[in-house]
């Protein structure tokens, strides 16, 4: 009698986040930084429910989190999340490929849903609903808004070198070019694309990226004005852009077919994520597959969101965590959406001049790929110069020509590094 | 590549400056070339798919002259676009409470943004709420 109830009391978590042999606890500071990811998970919880920062996707990353750090005893049926099967070497067939068929025998819930971040899943099915709901009128009207997106990826790319430096400059902080690499994709303002790359290049940063990248989406409307407002002309600002001209449906199917080709062509790498997208754009383009276009932008695309989120935040363990990286993934991922804004408003400044003024520039701070936010911060600044400028539509070609750009910068990086 | 680079442990700031620089004119390069590839094509698509309204001549459209009300006092432009008088006609005929038949649209201009604010406000929220 005695004994079991010992027995049931060396099971729970009290036992386990005051005993020295428990998973996470070998130490009294393992205890205190337990806390301290609890205590982070429920501020970001905080953010998603109260400030309603992406909830639909911080809600869950942020539960994930909590799931993942509650203490538990070593060797637990009740771990739902063993991290270090993804991210360890010494558990990987030959040191470097993960262990799929023990994850299946052996993983809890969230190491068998984190296998469809790891082998590359969600990411895509994510993108198919995306397809569905983007309409690419605005950028086939417009052709060269197209170049805004491309523009709007120098903050990758700039943010890339940032990383490098810092981790030359500063000790404690040791980013390779992987690690650069994935933290730079964060200026492409695509949650799914910057997964994506992580899990291939730096696993172990995938919640720190994750949490940035989101947190940053959800900041945009604050980040962006001061930096378009520092970068262009009140004149420029007031401009009236043309009417766009109709699209017609043929041209709309062809683009999603044209794309993918052009794409493959060029940089096979960023196939998976482009083709995905121009799929969902197909289904809901060509008109005769309604059900399935339906079904991609509603019931997929809720649940591999779902289940990205959770399993993204559980592999935010304290270990990899709480560290002078994750402060410099933050900083940086900052600077990344900072650079990528001043990129495109940069072309869009060119473009004004190249124009004589017949493109407002303010449509390319929307390169950024954060759809429809970017847009949606366009036109709300070009309406406070001149309240009867309607921005949206023109700031949409460069928002959906930014989330092919941010892919194609994905596919540039992956065919650089992924196999070094 | 250096393992300093692989791991970016003991970088040295020229190693990064280099690779960083490298990669980005590499980088940019590849994302340009494959947006400017799509620009090009669509490009093709305007040239191949549309066909401005305003280069099409249709036959003008004399009604019986009739009680005229113009849309809008002064002549600017005589674009013919059937469709768009069509419309002004079954416009002002219904604020009219009259016939078509009546009417003869003999020229309309676009005016400046006059929307009252009401409507506009109405017009952002809705804007607002859509996307």
């Amino acid at each position: 009698m005695l004994e079991s109830f010992l027995n049931f009391l060396q099971n729970t978590g009290f036992y386990a986040l005051i005993s020295n042999g428990g998973t996470w606890l070998s130490s009294g500071s393992e205890a205190i930084k337990t806390i301290i990811m609890l205590a982070i998970a429920c501020v970001l919880l905080y953010l998603a429910i109260v400030k309603k920062f992406e909830p639909l996707l911080l809600l869950p990353i942020a539960f994930g989190m909590l799931l993942t750090n509650l203490p538990m005893i070593k060797d637990s049926s009740a771990i739902m999340m063993h991290t270090e099967w993804f991210t360890d070497s010494q558990y990987f067939i030959d040191g470097h490929s993960i262990d799929v068929g023990m994850i299946c025998r052996e993983g809890g819930l969230l190491d068998l849903l984190y296998l469809g971040v790891k082998l590359g899943i969600y990411p895509p099915l994510i993108f198919v609903g995306i397809g569905c709901m983007t309409d690419f009128g605005p950028l086939i009207a417009n052709p060269k808004s197209i170049l805004l997106g491309a523009a709007a990826q120098f903050g990758v790319f700039f943010t890339f070198v940032g990383a490098l430096v810092l981790s030359a400059l500063i000790p404690s902080i040791s980013f390779g070019v992987k690690e650069a690499a994935s933290i730079g994709i964060i200026g492409g303002a695509d949650g799914p694309t910057a997964i994506y790359v992580t899990k291939s290049l730096a696993p172990s940063l995938l919640p720190a990226i994750a949490v940035a990248a989101y947190s940053y989406m959800a900041l945009i409307p604050v980040i962006q004005p001061p930096i378009m407002k520092l970068m262009t002309r009140k004149k420029d600002r007031m401009i009236v852009m043309e009417q766009l001209r109709p699209v017609s449906k043929t041209e709309k199917i062809l683009f999603p077919i044209i794309v993918t080709i052009v794409v493959a062509l060029i940089i096979p790498d960023a196939v998976s994520l482009v083709g995905c997208l121009m799929l969902g754009n197909l289904l809901k383009e060509s008109g005769v597959a309604d059900r399935l276009a339906k079904m991609a932008q509603n019931e997929l695309m809720n649940i591999v969101t779902l289940f990205l989120g959770v399993t993204v935040g559980a592999t935010a363990t304290a270990t990899s965590f709480l560290s002078a990286q994750t402060i410099g993934i933050i900083v940086l991922g900052l600077i990344a959406f900072c650079f990528s804004t001043a990129g495109g408003l940069f072309l869009g400044d060119i473009m004004c001049w190249l124009t004589k003024g017949k493109v407002n520039p303010l449509i390319g701070s929307a390169g950024v790929s954060a759809v429809p936010m970017a847009a949606r911060v366009s036109q709300t600044v070009g309406q406070k110069e001149n309240p009867s400028n309607f921005l949206l539509m023109h700031a949409m070609g460069p928002n959906v020509a930014g989330v092919i750009g941010s892919a194609v910068a994905a596919g540039v990086f992956l065919s650089m590094f992924s196999n070094i | 590549m250096s393992e300093g680079l692989l791991t970016g442990q003991n970088l040295s700031l020229s190693d990064a400056l280099s690779m960083g620089g490298e990669t980005t004119v590499i980088g940019l390069a590849i994302v340009f070339s494959v947006l400017v590839v799509l620009m090009i094509v669509l490009y093709l698509f305007k040239v191949i798919f549309y066909k401005d309204p305003n280069k099409k001549k249709t036959a003008d459209t004399k009604q019986e002259p009739a009680p005229t009300i113009e849309a809008a006092p002064a002549v600017t432009e005589e674009t013919d676009e059937e469709e768009l008088i069509a419309v002004l006609t079954a416009a002002v005929a219904a604020s009219l409470n009259t016939s078509t038949y009546n009417l003869r649209i003999k020229s309309y201009r676009r005016t400046d943004n006059k929307m009252p604010a009401w409507n506009r406000a109405g017009v952002t929220e809705t804007i607002n709420n859509r996307f």
